[in-house]
């Protein structure tokens, strides 16, 4: 019973919070342009708005463009559910969980393709062919994160992996982590979330064609990826085992505000990069990633 | 009834079969399917429990007496074939039916029973004579089903590519076999680990089994081979017969004392296997070509973990070893049922378009909804996402990877690098079926073809359904496949028998079914909001194009070719191109083709080589005795200086 309420309350602290994170985000690009800015609850509108509107679907998408976004939602949450917060622990843990992770975000980038290819547009296949294409390079870099942090601590487990520090190569995992961030969340250098109508696009372009509770669905699961990998960010580089559980969940709670302020400031600050030197930068944050692990292999000693 | 009875049933009645089936097609129907339940009963017993089978008769075949066993391991693959070989013999009642093909279907028949036969035989021998008997038998049986439909030109070709490929293999394992019974004595089969001079024996092995199970750069045969058979017999090439070359390395990899490369170079090899098998898969545009490159990467993956068992026994090290190899174990059948289920859904699809080209399909999921459900089950399951069966294999295999690098084990210099190509790997396998499943079922038909397309009959979509819900048990219930798989890791190495899996398989099959859970009931909601806040159709949104065509859909080449061009210097992708030229262009082309780049860029190449030295000298034939007069004399003038010159 009390696992249970802890899976609720767990779900409530995720489904809820994550909405704020693109509201932070704009304010501090709007702050960066010295303008006013939407509200920074201006996502939580959106969601309900949208929750309400009715859907226009393309003339040849299968049901399978409704079950796509949902699908990809529910994996994502439970991707969520899966990282650890902090001193609490994960609602799920077993050794090997951090497999899972990595295998249900590629569910939930499966279904987001799959749903966005079902209109037959060019568009949706061009953002959904970039999507696909480089999460090839964002998952080796993701899993060496993992194989670095891993060697480090010797365990497979995330509550094990992400409660210690990740040792003399935290700057250079942060910098590979924080680039797959930006790569995973369709932010720029590597995207633009703010132009929707351009072939230059790949989320956006992927979810042209939806609207309503499932453009709802969609941007609320790109919410809480953006809220995963800022927390997972956050555990890899910061040793929170070590802390005292309140402090711990106040570094936890300032990092992640600290990265979405980062996403922020890179967004005001870079334009985005032309594509083909994409998988260039996402090379460069797998070869971070990379020389973490080398780092973790002859550290040795731990 | 125990398992001899069983077995003996089930050879009975596919003899029957094979006697009868060319005839009466609805008797041989029966007969294969009793005989591949009596062997999975078998197969079964003998993973629930039983203890090893042995039957020694006084009968000699080829002067030896005939011996053959079951056991553990073999019942692992006895299963898949038995498996396999029952749902597609109902699958090719109706995929190859008479109407249809009149002069092969009866041929299809005898050889189907004689290719389930043969890999039992292959399976159950015990003596290195029979063994070869039955591979030779098996590897004829499946020349046969290939090349079934012999009008095309393409189908004869690969056939002799497989024929001329598969005894290349033969010939190593000849060399293999007869060594090993001239070192030991005898042609008997069984634990040698005690002849420390064997080992060397292992890369025969490795290549003779190589060349059937399709390891990189050994698997020159198997696209065309897999692509050009009929849809049938593809899913038992890819789903079941490359796992015989699986059972042959495992098998000898416990039985042999092992040199010390072996792990090493099997685990390299894997990895290779792995990523350039799905990059030639992402890059082609025949769907069962696309499939059949996908069985390359699979076996890559089996062969990863194979060699991490290898390391894992030479560094005494049990615990990922053991995984690695449970892995690999659980990796065969899951990948039998899930390719079997993909290549059952490309010859519906085959068989209701007439074509496999996956730029003339499109919008099938109209027509063909139950084929396409199937499609996207198999597609999930080969991608290894959860809840489905592939995760439970792959994550095994990772797992022993990560103990591996973790423990700080020397073995961690290979298993890192394995770890982040078989990641590169599954997440190019995700773009391959994203691709071949979003172009051949979504969008917009492409062709007439597409347009005209039809669902297949009750028995081709029960034979997928069977298939794709065994995917999904296995994904919900891993835990319950442990126990067989355990014994089996146990009989390979005897240090690694023991009970309880050192990996929470139980709290795995939670997750996916609480995951499973959710996922249902996530859908079922967003799905009654959508309805229920109204819904309606319009037009794809084109930026303001009002009248779209199926043509300004994107294409399988773009949606590939940023992911294909990282590889393409091995891919060598071949480009035809018509620019459109003036005012009024006429036409404009472009057409692409991955060509198999092992077999056209080196082997062909070197065989014409030898072809051309060969046609050199021939000219020495002349036919006229002049010639050969002046041969001879020059032949003993040489001699004669040769001797002088030595003395």
């Amino acid at each position: 019973m009390i696992a249970i309420l802890e899976i609720v309350f767990r779900l409530a602290l995720w489904l809820l919070v994550a909405p704020l994170l693109p509201g932070i985000i704009n304010k501090v690009k709007a702050w960066v342009a010295g303008r006013q800015g939407p509200p920074v609850l201006q996502l939580y509108y959106d969601l309900a708005r949208l929750w309400r509107k009715s859907v226009v679907m393309s003339t040849l998408a299968s049901p399978g463009f409704v079950i796509g976004p949902a699908v990809a939602w529910v994996a994502l949450v439970v991707a969520a559910l899966l990282v650890p917060l902090g001193p609490a622990g994960g609602a799920l843990s077993f050794k090997g969980d951090v497999l899972l992770l990595v295998y249900l975000l590629a569910l939930a980038r499966f279904c987001t393709s799959w749903a966005a290819l079902e209109t037959g547009s060019a568009f949706e296949g061009m953002g959904a062919a970039r999507e696909v294409s480089y999460a090839v390079l964002t998952e080796a870099a993701l899993i060496t994160a993992i194989l670095s942090l891993s060697v480090q601590t010797g365990s497979v487990m995330l509550s094990g992996m992400l409660s210690l520090s990740s040792g003399p190569g935290a700057l250079l995992l942060a910098a590979g982590l924080f680039s797959v961030l930006l790569a995973e969340n369709c932010r720029v250098p590597f995207d633009d979330p703010n132009t929707h109508l351009e072939l230059t696009m790949i989320h956006e372009a992927m979810v042209l064609d939806h609207s309503g509770p499932l453009l709802a669905v969609v941007l609320h699961g790109a919410a809480v990826k953006l809220l995963l990998f800022a927390v997972l960010l956050s555990e890899a580089v910061l040793p929170l085992g070590r802390l005292p559980p309140l402090a711990a969940a106040g570094a936890l709670a300032g990092s992640v505000g600290l990265v979405t302020v980062g996403v922020g400031l890179v967004e005001s600050l870079l334009a985005r990069f032309a594509f083909r030197r994409v998988p260039l930068l996402l090379t460069i944050a797998f070869l971070f990633c990379l020389f973490a692990l080398v780092l973790a292999w002859i550290g040795g000693a731990r | 009834m125990n398992i001899g009875t069983l077995l003996f049933f089930g050879l009975g009645t596919l003899v029957a079969g094979i006697a009868l089936g060319p005839r009466l097609p609805r008797v041989w129907l029966a007969l294969t399917i009793a005989g591949t339940l009596a062997m999975l009963g078998a197969a079964l017993s003998m993973l629930g429990g039983g203890s090893a089978w042995e039957w020694r008769s006084g009968f000699q075949l080829g002067g030896e007496t005939l011996h053959l066993r079951l056991d553990g391991i073999s019942a692992i693959f006895l299963a898949l074939v038995a498996a396999v070989g029952g749902l597609g013999a109902i699958y090719a009642r109706e995929y190859w039916s008479d109407e249809q093909h009149p002069e092969s279907a009866p041929r299809s028949r005898l050889w189907w029973c004689a290719i389930i036969l043969s890999m039992g035989f292959v399976l159950l021998s015990s003596n290195g004579l029979h063994f070869l008997i039955a591979w030779e038998l098996f590897a004829l049986s499946s020349f046969f089903l290939i090349t079934l439909d012999r009008s095309a030109r393409a189908g004869r070709a690969a056939g002799w590519l497989y024929l001329a490929a598969s005894h290349a293999g033969t010939l190593c394992l000849f060399a293999f076999f007869t060594a090993l019974a001239a070192r030991t004595g005898s042609w008997e089969l069984g634990p040698m680990r005690g002849h420390a001079d064997l080992g060397a024996l292992f890369w025969l092995a490795l290549a003779g089994f190589g060349v059937k199970a399709g390891l990189f750069p050994l698997h020159i045969w198997l696209p065309s081979a897999h692509a050009n058979a009929p849809s049938h017999v593809s899913a038992m090439m890819s789903g079941v017969t490359i796992k015989m070359g699986i059972y042959g390395l495992i098998r000898f990899s416990g039985w042999l004392p092992m040199p010390d490369a072996a792990g090493w170079t099997l685990m390299g090899v894997g990895s290779v296997t792995a990523v350039l098998g799905i990059a030639f898969a992402l890059a082609q545009n025949d769907l069962k070509r696309l499939l059949a490159y996908c069985s390359v990467e699979n076996v890559g993956v089996m062969a990863i973990g194979i060699g991490g068992a290898l390391l894992g026994a030479a560094h005494g090290d049990a615990l990922w070893g053991r995984l690695l190899l449970a892995g690999a174990l659980l990796h065969v059948w899951n990948h039998g049922l899930f390719k079997s289920l993909l290549f059952f859904s490309a010859g519906s699809v085959l068989h209701a378009t007439g074509t496999r080209e996956l730029s003339r399909l499109g919008g099938l999921w109209r027509s063909m909804p139950w084929t396409a459900v199937m499609f996207a089950v198999g597609a999930a399951a080969v991608c290894g996402l959860p809840p489905l069966n592939g995760f439970v294999s792959e994550w095994l295999i990772y797992l022993g990877l990560f103990d591996t690098a973790a423990s700080r084990n020397p073995s961690a210099v290979m298993a890192m690098p394995a770890t982040i190509l078989l990641a590169l790997a599954g997440a190019l396998a995700l773009a391959s079926f994203l691709k071949a499943g979003a172009v051949i079922f979504l969008g917009a038909p492409r062709t007439k073809a597409a347009e005209g397309a039809h669902e297949s009959g009750p028995l081709m979509r029960g034979s997928m359904g069977a298939l794709a819900s065994a995917c999904v048990a296995i994904g919900l219930a891993p835990a319950l496949l442990w126990p067989p798989i355990a014994r089996a890791v146990g009989i390979w190495n005897p240090a690694w028998a023991s009970g309880a899996p050192p990996v929470p398989l139980f709290a795995l099959g939670m997750a996916h079914v609480l995951l499973a859970g959710l996922l249902l009931a996530g859908g079922a909601l967003l799905w009654r909001r959508v309805h229920a806040t109204g819904m309606r159709r319009a037009l794809t949104w084109d930026c303001g194009y009002s009248r779209p065509t199926a043509r300004m859909q994107y294409t399988g080449g773009s949606f590939s070719a940023i992911a294909a061009g990282w590889f393409s210097w091995i891919l060598r992708p071949e480009r035809l191109q018509h620019r459109p030229r003036g005012p009024f262009p006429e036409r404009a082309s472009w057409v692409e083709r991955a060509p198999e780049t092992v077999l056209e860029r080196i082997i062909e190449p070197a065989g014409r080589v030898v072809m051309q030295l060969s046609n050199a000298a021939r000219r020495l034939q002349r036919g006229r005795l002049q010639f050969y007069i002046v041969y001879l004399a020059g032949g003993l003038i040489a001699l004669a200086v040769l001797a002088l010159w030595t003395k």
